[in-house]
């Protein structure tokens, strides 16, 4: 078995060491939750900002508009309008959900519950933080260029993305960025897998692994190798617009020589489809998780569920090509890319049923983790079956690029990966910051959040199939979208509601950390079984004294052969003695 | 400053009220929500499988609501105090995933990638290029406008009698058009709504397209796919019209093109040969 | 606190995981770049194409047969411990050999109406070598933090980073020779 023991250090006691440079992963996840969430309200009023002007072209945006554009009246200026979209698809994917759910429950969660006491590398962990925060700050310096940010959206097409299209450093600084983030990201992968293979208690075999670990393993493998493909592509581009090169230049403006733009788009793709599973694979384990411990009863078909999500991650690697449809690739290719891509949903199918199963015949306690992870699934179903149009050669044919993609996209990666996000933030609050946060604001937020999500990405579903493509600063110069006025309005108030919603959040959040009066959390508040709720919350320093024994798996709720008050165990009766 | 941001924010909300009562005086929720009228005879095709994609994702989304929202209700922990302990890997159980994951597969997936392939094989892919009674249309895109260039008398694309509209194209009625496109700066796509297709126009390849109309009338044409900063305004004409209206409109502009194009300005000379790569 | 030895094994393994796993995702950057390669081939008619024509052989030629050496160099640094310090002068003298050779490549190329913004063919040269030269003075880094532990801790040198300085600086040399094979022979 590859155990690995690691040694205790002391604790860190300067403020540098314990809070800044720490290499503690529980620190680092910490930092990186702090980092998602700033980011994510930067994309967040930027999705305000553009919804707006979606439903009232024209209109200043109210309350900030002024203060935000005092050149034009406090309304959006087309040209911000196309930054403004790139950045938030950019920050969104980037910088908000991949520090959340990678970042902040990778190294929060990977060493808790798999008994080791840290990552495997801490230095590298504490490199990949540093990384990622270097990348934020160049992508946030490029917002006050006198050019601007990046304005080509957030998949960089060239050649919209070479000095053509996009003369100002902006882009360039974009690329730059976003290797740094790639770096980091690559770092962190290299460090999850190495975790998960060697550092592993003693009994903990794969299948004895929480589904949250599986996850996230599985993300991390399809980090270590994807990632470095945007890479390169992003290294190419930048050549193509700092050194003159032409892999991408075509067209009137490559007047030396000529390169392809497609070829991007494969080398984008061949990234970016696997990406949409490296950002959902954790939400989908923490929900298999959750479903589990709140239903009390084991999760259902744990090993289907394990092997579907491998089977997804191996499929996701070879279906890029349905991003490119309308490049008219040879009929050959875009058939087989269509036929793969259908084939995900059996995988998909099969872990569906299983987290029906899981709540059959269960003792479901609605918790406010509990309420977010149910919500997963209704906004997955949504979007996996909204999947199914796109995936198809001919329907793509007109819904390409039109807003029912960006109601799918949203309803898969935004709405589901936001919704596990909250959940393992409600979850594992009590141990990372040692108390519970308020139960009833949690659900009133969940309420709050879930019905204006649902009208905003249905509506965007709606107005898509009616016609209405993207990226228009004013959509409303269509005289076949003009009916649409109404419809889109509603979806704009849907969106101020649930940004409002999240301030819900935000209250419950900095009050439960900085508040005074709030009562420390118990050990195990959830009364679930798995390593890291044997630890006192919050979760002490180098986690395990002495490294756990694992007896069985993680949802092992009322096994009648269990002994003991609690109707759950994951082993604690035999620790090693070291 | 002597109005409140609450009264300034009213004005606004009342601002966008009226533009829709404007523009859009009574119509139902499902006019409006519709997509727009389909004035060709492959739309229906998309129509039918997004229809048939439609209903079966509604039954299983059904079968999804009730696991969901049945199980939900019947197992809360008040009324089910005892969780059942299963792992749910019997064989029973595990038949009735596959089941569900087999199902999902042959029901939707199946069916929809045959009848999409069926239909990219059929008519989609199957362009008309060389037929003899086929318009021919070459199109270039640029920042922000597309360029429309009918062949004219000869035949021959890149001649002096070649028409050349701006953000306009003109078509007769039931007849196929054959429709050549490229970039000349950036990736854009055609996107003709009330046909149901779009096709990617991307500087250095030779983009293929072609549709036919049943209809005549003014319709629109979009850029579908982000070109920069004024994307949103390249916006374009499909004006179809009556073979005798075709027949005269192409006569006249002939005519003006003859008289009036300039054969050594190689900017107005973008065409290329019919049918390269 | 364990010191005994089946840690010291597990702990091998641990830093072979690590490395391994980095090394594949090193690989899939340059896998790009070569899948680039590969498309744009088949995609063009002529193989060379005009714009490189008239490509220096001799100095890739050279700058391959270094990469060679030092490896060896490399190998008999793993194994021979008493004339270490040597090899280790030996395999950073050649890699130091190495960039002049590709500084000298860049010149002769820009000499021979090669640049870089004349088509992809050429775009792909340069690029691929200077994305290859940044991870050689990468490893080059490495080689010096190895030789501080030769040259000021001999008993701190332990099996572990000799082999992966090691791993990294033979995959290195695999992916020049991939790069010299498709840019300059083939």
């Amino acid at each position: 078995m590859a155990f690995v023991e690691q040694h205790i250090h002391d604790a860190p006691t300067s403020f540098w060491s314990k809070y800044l440079f720490s290499f503690d992963h529980k620190v680092i996840g910490k930092q990186f939750l702090w980092f998602g969430i700033f980011w994510l309200l930067m994309g967040g009023l930027m999705a305000l900002l553009i919804r707006w002007t979606l439903a009232y072209p024209g209109v200043p945006f109210p309350i900030i508009g002024h203060l935000l554009f005092p050149h034009s009246d406090g309304v959006v200026p087309p040209d911000t309008y196309a930054m403004l979209f790139t950045m938030h698809g950019t920050i969104m994917i980037f910088f908000a959900i991949t520090p959340i759910l990678i970042g902040a429950f990778g190294n929060f969660c990977i060493p808790l519950l798999i008994g080791a006491r840290d990552m495997i590398f801490p230095t590298l962990n504490m490199l990949s933080f540093w990384f990622s925060m270097a990348s934020g700050v160049v992508l946030l310096a490029s917002l006050a260029l006198p050019l601007g940010a990046a304005a080509g959206g957030w998949t960089s097409y060239p050649t919209l993305s070479t000095n053509l299209g996009q003369p100002g450093a902006g882009q360039t600084m974009w690329l730059i960025s976003l290797f740094l983030f790639g770096v980091s990201s690559t770092m962190g992968a290299v460090n999850y897998i190495t975790t998960v293979i060697t550092l592993r208690a003693p009994g903990m075999d794969y299948f004895k692994m929480p589904l949250t670990v599986w996850g996230l393993f599985l993300t991390s493998i399809l980090n270590a190798i994807f990632v470095p493909v945007l890479g390169a592509g992003l290294l190419l581009l930048t050549f193509d617009r700092v050194f003159g090169t032409t892999f991408f230049l075509a067209g009137a403006a490559a007047t030396s020589g000529k390169g392809d733009p497609v070829l991007f788009q494969h080398v984008f793709w061949i990234f970016g489809h696997p990406e949409v599973y490296i950002l959902i694979l954790p939400a989908w384990g923490i929900t298999s998780d959750l479903l589990s411990f709140f239903s009390r009863k084991p999760a259902f078909g744990y090993k289907m569920t394990a092997l579907s999500l491998t089977t997804i991650t191996v499929l996701s690697t070879v279906v890029y090509g349905h991003h490119m449809y309308t490049t008219q690739m040879s009929p050959l290719l875009t058939q087989s890319f269509m036929t793969l891509t259908m084939l995900i949903s059996i995988p998909s199918a099969i872990f569906f049923a299983n987290w029906l199963g899981t709540l059959w015949k269960g003792s479901i306690r609605f918790t406010s983790p509990m309420l977010f992870s149910l919500g997963v699934v209704f906004v997955f179903g949504l979007g996996g079956l909204t999947g199914l149009y796109l995936a198809s050669t001919s329907i793509d044919l007109y819904l390409h690029d039109t807003y029912f993609v960006v109601g799918h996209f949203h309803y898969t990666m935004a709405a589901s990966v936001l919704l596990g996000g909250f959940a393992g933030i409600y979850f594992w609050m009590p141990k990372m910051f040692g108390r519970m946060m308020d139960e009833r604001l949690a659900k009133i937020h969940f309420w709050c959040t879930m019905i204006p999500l649902n009208g905003i990405f249905t509506g965007m579903m709606v107005v898509g199939y009616a016609g209405m493509h993207r990226r228009l600063y004013n959509p409303f110069i269509y005289e076949f979208l003009q009916r649409l006025i109404p419809i889109n309005i509603f979806i704009t108030m849907s969106a101020i509601a649930m940004g409002l919603a999240q301030f819900i959040f935000l209250y419950n959040f900095f009050k439960t950390i900085f508040g005074k009066n709030i009562p420390a959390a118990s050990s195990n508040p959830w009364e679930v079984g798995t390593l890291e709720w044997e630890l006192p919350s919050p979760a002490p320093h180098y986690n395990f004294k002495e490294i756990p024994v694992v007896k069985s798996g993680p949802h092992e709720f009322g096994n009648p052969n269990l002994k003991g008050d609690r109707d759950f165990q994951y082993q604690t009766e035999e620790l090693v003695k070291v | 400053m002597n109005i409140s941001f609450s009264e300034r924010l009213i004005g606004m909300i009342a601002q966008g009220s009226n533009l829709v009562t404007k523009v859009t005086e009574q119509m139902s929720f499902w006019e409006r929500i519709s997509p727009p009228e389909d004035i060709s005879t492959s739309g229906h095709l998309i129509h039918w499988l997004f229809a048939y994609t439609t209903y079966v994702n509604l039954f299983w989304f059904a079968i999804l609501c009730v696991g969901l929202f049945g199980f939900s209700f019947l197992y809360a922990s008040k009324r089910h105090k005892k969780a059942f302990y299963t792992h749910g890997n019997e064989k029973k159980h595990l038949m009735i995933t596959a089941f569900i994951g087999l199902g999902v597969f042959l029901s939707v997936d199946m069916v929809i990638t045959k009848i999409s392939s069926r239909d990219m094989k059929e008519v989609f892919w199957n362009f008309p290029e060389n037929d003899a009674d086929v318009i021919k249309v070459q199109v270039l895109a640029q920042q922000w406008a597309w360029n429309f260039r009918h062949a004219g008398k000869d035949g021959e694309f890149n001649t002096g009698d070649d028409v050349v509209e701006l953000n306009h194209l003109v078509v007769p009625v039931g007849k196929k058009v054959m429709i050549q496109m490229t970039s000349k700066d950036v990736i854009h796509s055609l996107y003709i709504p009330n046909i149901y297709i779009k096709a990617d126009a991307i500087p250095g390849r030779y983009a293929k397209l072609w549709f036919d109309t049943t209809k005549t009338g003014k319709f629109e044409i979009a850029c579908a796919e982000m070109c920069g900063n004024h994307h949103y305004l390249m916006k374009a004409q499909l004006t179809v019209l009556s073979q005798e209206n075709y027949d005269r409109w192409i006569n006249e502009s002939q005519a003006n093109a003859i008289a009036t194009n300039d054969t050594e300005n190689m900017d107005l000379r973008w065409g290329w040969k019919w049918g390269s790569r | 606190m364990m010191t005994n030895n089946p840690g010291k094994e597990l702990q091998n393994l641990k830093n072979q995981v690590g490395m391994t796993v980095a090394l594949i995702s090193f690989g899939m950057m340059f896998a790009t770049l070569f899948l680039g390669y590969f498309l744009v081939r088949s995609n063009s008619s002529t193989w060379p194409p005009v714009e490189i024509a008239n490509l220096p052989t001799l100095l890739p030629f050279l700058s391959t047969l270094v990469m060679a050496l030092s490896s060896f160099t490399y190998f008999k640094l793993e194994k021979e411990v008493t004339y270490r310090k040597h090899f280790w002068f030996a395999t950073m003298a050649l890699g130091l050999a190495f960039l002049v050779l590709q500084w000298e490549l860049w010149g002769a190329l820009n000499a021979s109406g090669i640049l870089a913004s004349n088509g992809h063919v050429p775009s792909m040269i340069y690029a691929f070598t200077w994305l290859h030269s940044a991870h050689i003075v990468m490893g080059l880094m490495t080689l010096m933090w190895l030789g501080h532990f030769i040259f000021r801790k001999p008993e701190a040198v332990t099996e572990l980073k000799l082999m992966n300085v090691g791993k990294f600086w033979h995959f290195l040399g695999v992916v020049w020779l991939l790069m010299y094979l498709m840019l300059f022979v083939l």
